[in-house]
C-alpha cells in the first residue's frame, strides 16, 4: 500500500457518474498531476483524496488507515493539520487581512494570535508578498491572492498539498511564479503534492501524471474518445 | 535557423576570430542545437565571398583559428534586412509527426497509430518535464527560460494536436486507405 | 421582452421573485384592511358615531377606527422594509446577470429597469395574491357569532377605484423602491462595481439620540413655562416636535447600532483568542452596517414597543391614582364606591401590543432575509474553508458573534432610548387632583389632597418585547446555521 491512494473510487453526483472506479497511488513526496479535459473527474478525484468528500464505493487511504470510513470531524482535523488545499479563487476570508488569513490555520489548531501573526508573516516574506501582509484579499492581484492562499496552505506544514487548478484564473507568467513557487517550497518541505490541471505546460512541473478520462484512468494518457471505442 | 544572419549579428558587436564566434553562438542561443566548427568556417568563407564580411587580423601562428573576422558595411546591412523583415509564419505545414502518422495509417492499420501516437505522446509530455525543470531551476539565466519557454509552448500545441488527432484518426483512416 | 429578461433567473432570483411577491401580498392585505375600516359606515345614535354590528369597541366606535387604519397602516412599514431587502437577496448573482445584459449591448438604464421591472411584477403578482385573499377571507370570516355581531367588518367593501390604486400602487412603489436600492450599484459590462462607504462610523448617531431625547425633555418643562404666562404650545407644534424627537432617536439609535457594531468588531479584534472571533470581529468591522441595516425594522419596533409600555404603565399608574382619590371621595361622603370601567382602555392598549408584536416578526421575516443573503452570497469562500478543515462549529460561532453582537447592543439602545424618550415627555409623576369635589348639596364641597403616584418603569412589558426580540433573533441564528450547514457542501466548490 503505497503512501496516499484510491483503491476503485466511484463517486457520482445524483445521477450523473464522475468517477467509475478509479485506483491511483501516490508516493510520499512525489509531485503527482492529475490531467484531462473537463469533466473527466478530475477535481472530484482529488476531492476524494483530500477527504473532502467521502466515496460513494471503493476505498481512498492515506499511511495506511482508509480515510473513506472516518467521520468528518476527523476528516477535518486531517485536512487541518496534515494537509493543505489550494483552489482556484475564492479561499481566501475576505474580510481578514492576508497575514490573519494566513494565521487561521495556526489559530485553529490553538496557536496564540502573537506566534500565528510571526509565522504568517514569515510565510508570507517566503513567498515573496511581505509587503501584502496587512492588505485584503480585495486590493491585491490574482497572482498575489494565490501567493497567499498558497501560503496558508503550506503554513500548518502539511504532508499533503492538493492544487485544483491552482493557476486557472492567473496570467502566464503570474501562473508560472505560484508554480514555481510551489514546486520548490514542495521539494524543500518534500511534501507530497496532488496537482489538477488541464493544462500540459501545468502539469510539467510535476514528476508524474496521471489522465483521467468520464471517470476512470486513461492509460494512453491522451484523454481521447478513442480509447472507449 | 539562419545561421549566416546569427554570425552577422555577433561579429556586429565586435570582430572574433572562428572560435569565440562559435562559443558565443552556444552562450546566446543556449538549448540550440550545437553549432559545429566545420560550418563556422564555412558560412564564414562564405559571407566572405559575399563581401559582408572581411579579415580584419591574424595572429602570428598562421591557420584559420587564429584569423579574426569583421563585418562590412554590406554585411551590416544584409544583417538589418534580416532584422526587420517578418517571418513567414509556418509557410509549409510539414512534420515528421504528421507524416507519420498518415504512413502508418497507409502501411499498417488504426491500431498501430494510436500506439505510435499514445508514446509520441508519453515522450512530449517526458521532454515538456524536462524543459520545465530547466526553467525552474534556480540558476537558469532568463534566455534559458524564454529557451525552454519556447520548447514548452510548441510541445503543448503539438500535445493538443495528438489529443484531437486521436479523436480523428478513424476518419482519417478511412479517408487515406479510400485513395 | 423585459418580462423575459426580468424572469430569466436562478434559484436565488426564483426565491427573491417569491419573497418580494410574498411581502407585497402582506403589504396589500394591511392595506386593504385599513381602507376597509375607514369605508364603515356610522350610525348616529345619540351624539355618537357607532357602528353597532360589530363586536368589537375599536371597530365599532367611528373615533377609534382612524387610529385603527393607521395601526393597520403603519404595519406596512416593516413590511415594506422587508420587501426592500428581498429585493438584495441572491444579488450578487442578480447583479452578474445584470451585467451580462449590459455585455449584451443593454445601457445603463435598461439593465436597472430590468431589475425594477423584476421587483414590480413579482410584487404585482403579489398584490394580485393579497387581494385574492382579503376577497376569500371576508366569505371565509363573514359570519356572524352567536350574539349576531361581527368580529371584523367582513360586510363592507372599500370603492372598487380604491382597491384598484393598491393593487396598481403596491407594484409601482416596490419597482421605485428596487431603482432606489440600486443608485449605488454602478452597472458596466464587466461587472457590478457597488460603490460602498468605507470610513468607519463615527459616533454621530450618539448625537442623535441626544437631540432627541434633549428636545423631548425641553418640551415638558417649556408646556408649563408657557401655560403659567397663560399661553400655550400650539398643539401642532407641539406634536411636530414630538414626531421629530421621536424620528431623530430611531435614526440614532439605528445608526448608533452601526457604530456600536464597528466599535464591539474592533474590541473582539483586539482580544478574540479564537478564530471564530476573529472572523466576527473583522465581518463586523468590515461592514458594520450590514447589521443595523439589516435590524432596522426590528430595533424601530423594539423603541415603539418601549414607548408604548411606558404609555401604558403611566396609564395604568393615572387610573389607579384617580381610583385611590374617588375612593377617598367616596369614603368622605360614605356613598358606596363603584370602581371605574378601563378594561376598553386595556383592550386598546392590548391591541398595540399586538400589533407591535407583529410587527416585530414581520421584521424578523427581514433579518432572516439578510441572514440568509449574507451566507448565500459568501457560500463559496465558506465551503473552502470548510475544504481546507476550519470545523463547521467555528463558522457557527462567528456566525452568532457576528449576528448576536450588533443585535443584542440595539435591542439594548433601542429599549432604552425609547423607554428614556417616553420619560423625558410626560415625566414618572403623575397627580389626580380634581381641585373641589362636592358631595350630594352644593354646600358639601371641599379640596381633597391630590393624589400623586410616580409610575414605575415598566420593566416587565419591556422585558417581555426585549426577550420576545432576542428570542426571535436567537431562532433566526439557528435557521441560518442549518443554511450555513448546506450552503458548506462540497459541491459549492463546483460552482466556479
Amino acid at each position: 500500500m503505497s503512501f496516499l491512494g484510491t483503491r476503485a473510487a466511484v463517486k457520482s453526483y445524483g445521477p450523473t457518474p464522475a468517477l467509475r472506479g478509479v485506483t491511483v497511488d501516490v508516493a510520499e513526496g512525489e509531485i503527482l498531476a492529475v490531467t484531462g479535459p473537463s469533466g473527466c473527474g478530475k477535481s472530484t478525484l482529488l476531492h476524494c483524496l483530500a477527504g473532502i468528500m467521502p466515496v460513494d464505493a471503493g476505498e481512498v487511504f492515506y499511511r495506511g488507515r482508509r480515510i473513506d470510513t472516518t467521520s468528518e470531524e476527523e476528516r477535518a482535523r486531517l485536512r487541518r493539520t496534515e494537509f493543505g488545499v489550494l483552489f482556484q479563487f475564492g479561499q481566501l476570508v475576505a474580510e481578514l487581512t492576508a497575514a490573519e488569513n494566513v494565521a487561521l490555520p495556526l489559530l485553529l489548531a490553538g496557536a496564540r494570535r502573537r506566534d500565528a501573526r510571526t509565522a504568517a508573516l514569515a510565510w508570507l516574506d517566503r513567498l515573496g508578498v511581505a509587503d501584502l501582509a496587512d492588505q485584503r484579499p480585495g486590493t491585491m492581484s490574482g497572482g498575489q491572492q494565490q501567493r497567499c492562499a498558497l501560503a496558508r496552505a503550506l503554513v500548518t506544514e502539511p504532508r499533503v498539498l492538493f492544487a485544483d487548478e491552482p493557476t486557472g484564473a492567473l496570467d502566464t507568467l503570474a501562473g508560472e511564479q505560484v508554480l514555481g513557487q510551489l514546486v520548490r517550497l514542495a521539494r524543500e518541505q518534500r511534501t507530497t503534492v496532488v496537482l489538477v490541471t488541464h493544462d500540459a505546460r501545468v502539469a510539467g512541473y510535476a514528476d508524474r501524471e496521471v489522465t483521467l478520462r468520464d471517470g476512470v484512468v486513461d492509460p494512453t494518457g491522451l484523454g481521447i474518445a478513442a480509447v472507449r471505442r | 535557423m539562419s545561421t549566416p544572419h546569427v554570425l552577422l549579428g555577433l561579429l556586429a558587436i565586435g570582430p572574433k576570430h572562428g572560435y569565440d564566434l562559435k562559443r558565443d553562438y552556444d552562450l546566446r542561443l543556449p538549448k540550440a542545437k550545437p553549432l559545429p566548427y566545420g560550418q563556422v568556417y564555412a558560412t564564414l568563407g562564405r559571407l566572405e565571398r559575399d563581401g559582408l564580411v572581411v579579415r580584419a587580423g591574424q595572429d602570428r601562428e598562421a591557420g584559420p583559428d587564429r584569423t579574426s573576422y569583421a563585418i562590412t558595411p554590406s554585411g551590416q546591412a544584409a544583417l538589418d534586412t534580416w532584422l526587420s523583415a517578418v517571418e513567414p509564419p509556418l509557410p509549409h505545414l510539414n512534420s515528421v509527426l504528421l507524416a507519420k502518422v498518415i504512413i502508418t495509417l497507409l502501411v499498417a492499420d488504426l491500431s498501430r497509430a494510436r500506439d505510435y501516437l499514445s508514446r509520441q505522446r508519453q515522450a512530449h509530455a517526458a521532454r515538456l518535464r524536462e524543459l520545465t525543470a530547466v526553467k525552474t531551476d534556480p540558476t537558469a539565466s532568463v534566455a534559458d527560460v524564454i529557451a525552454a519557454d519556447y520548447g514548452i509552448n510548441h510541445l503543448d500545441a503539438d500535445l493538443r494536436w495528438l489529443r484531437t488527432t486521436l479523436d480523428r484518426v478513424v476518419d482519417l483512416h478511412r479517408e487515406v486507405t479510400a485513395r | 421582452m423585459l418580462l423575459r429578461f426580468a424572469l430569466a433567473g436562478s434559484r436565488t432570483d426564483t426565491i427573491r421573485v417569491v419573497l418580494t411577491g410574498l411581502s407585497a401580498a402582506l403589504a396589500t392585505l394591511a392595506v386593504l384592511a385599513a381602507l376597509t375600516v375607514l369605508a364603515i359606515p356610522t350610525v348616529l345614535d345619540g351624539g355618537r358615531n357607532v357602528s353597532p354590528q360589530y363586536r368589537n369597541p375599536l371597530i365599532a366606535e367611528a373615533g377609534l377606527r382612524v387610529g385603527v387604519a393607521a395601526t393597520l397602516v403603519l404595519l406596512t412599514i416593516p413590511v415594506l422594509v422587508l420587501a426592500g431587502q428581498c429585493a438584495r437577496f441572491g444579488a450578487p448573482a442578480r447583479d452578474r446577470r445584470l451585467a451580462a445584459f449590459r455585455m449584451a449591448g443593454a445601457g445603463p438604464r435598461q439593465a436597472v429597469v430590468i431589475a425594477a421591472t423584476e421587483a414590480a411584477l413579482a410584487s404585482g403578482l403579489g398584490a394580485l395574491a393579497g387581494l385574492g385573499i382579503y376577497l376569500v377571507g371576508r366569505q371565509v370570516l363573514g359570519s356572524p357569532g352567536p350574539d349576531g355581531k361581527l368580529a371584523l367588518p367582513t360586510d363592507v367593501l372599500p370603492p372598487v377605484w380604491q382597491l384598484a390604486v393598491v393593487v396598481a400602487g403596491i407594484p409601482v412603489l416596490a419597482g421605485l423602491i428596487a431603482m432606489l436600492l440600486l443608485r449605488r450599484v454602478v452597472l458596466t459590462p464587466y461587472g457590478v462595481v457597488r460603490r460602498v462607504r468605507t470610513r468607519p462610523p463615527r459616533p454621530w448617531a450618539g448625537l442623535l439620540i441626544l437631540g432627541g431625547l434633549g428636545t423631548a425633555a425641553l418640551l415638558a418643562p417649556l408646556t408649563r413655562y408657557l401655560l403659567r404666562s397663560g399661553r400655550s404650545l400650539p398643539y401642532d407644534l407641539f406634536g411636530l416636535a414630538v414626531l421629530v424627537a421621536a424620528l431623530a432617536v430611531t435614526v440614532g439609535t439605528i445608526t448608533g447600532t452601526g457604530w456600536i457594531a464597528h466599535v464591539t468588531g474592533r474590541l473582539l479584534h483586539r482580544f478574540a483568542r479564537r478564530p471564530a472571533g476573529l472572523l466576527a470581529a473583522r465581518r463586523l468591522m468590515a461592514d458594520p452596517w450590514t447589521g443595523s441595516r439589516t435590524l432596522a425594522a426590528l430595533l424601530a419596533a423594539v423603541l415603539f414597543a418601549a414607548i408604548a409600555s411606558g404609555v401604558r404603565i403611566r396609564m395604568s399608574t393615572e387610573f389607579a391614582a384617580d381610583a385611590e382619590y374617588w375612593r377617598r371621595d367616596a369614603e368622605r361622603t360614605g356613598e358606596p364606591y363603584i370602581p371605574q370601567d378601563t378594561t376598553f382602555y386595556e383592550g386598546a392598549h392590548d391591541l398595540v401590543y399586538l400589533a407591535l408584536t407583529v410587527a416585530l416578526v414581520i421584521a424578523a421575516g427581514g433579518l432572516l432575509v439578510a441572514l440568509a443573503e449574507s451566507i448565500v452570497s459568501r457560500r463559496r469562500e465558506l465551503a473552502a474553508l470548510v475544504a481546507t478543515g476550519v470545523p463547521r462549529a467555528v463558522l457557527g460561532r462567528a456566525l452568532a458573534w457576528q449576528t448576536l453582537t450588533p443585535a443584542v447592543a440595539g435591542i439594548v439602545l433601542a429599549a432604552v432610548t425609547g423607554i428614556t424618550l417616553q420619560r423625558s415627555l410626560y415625566g414618572g409623576e403623575v397627580r389626580s387632583n380634581w381641585g373641589t369635589v362636592c358631595g350630594a348639596s352644593t354646600t358639601d364641597c371641599v379640596v381633597l389632597p391630590p393624589i400623586v403616584r410616580t409610575a414605575p418603569l415598566p420593566l416587565g412589558d419591556l422585558a417581555g418585547f426585549v426577550g420576545v426580540a432576542l428570542a426571535v433573533v436567537l431562532t433566526l441564528l439557528l435557521v441560518s446555521l442549518l443554511l450555513l450547514r448546506t450552503s458548506t457542501a462540497v459541491e459549492e466548490l463546483r460552482t466556479a
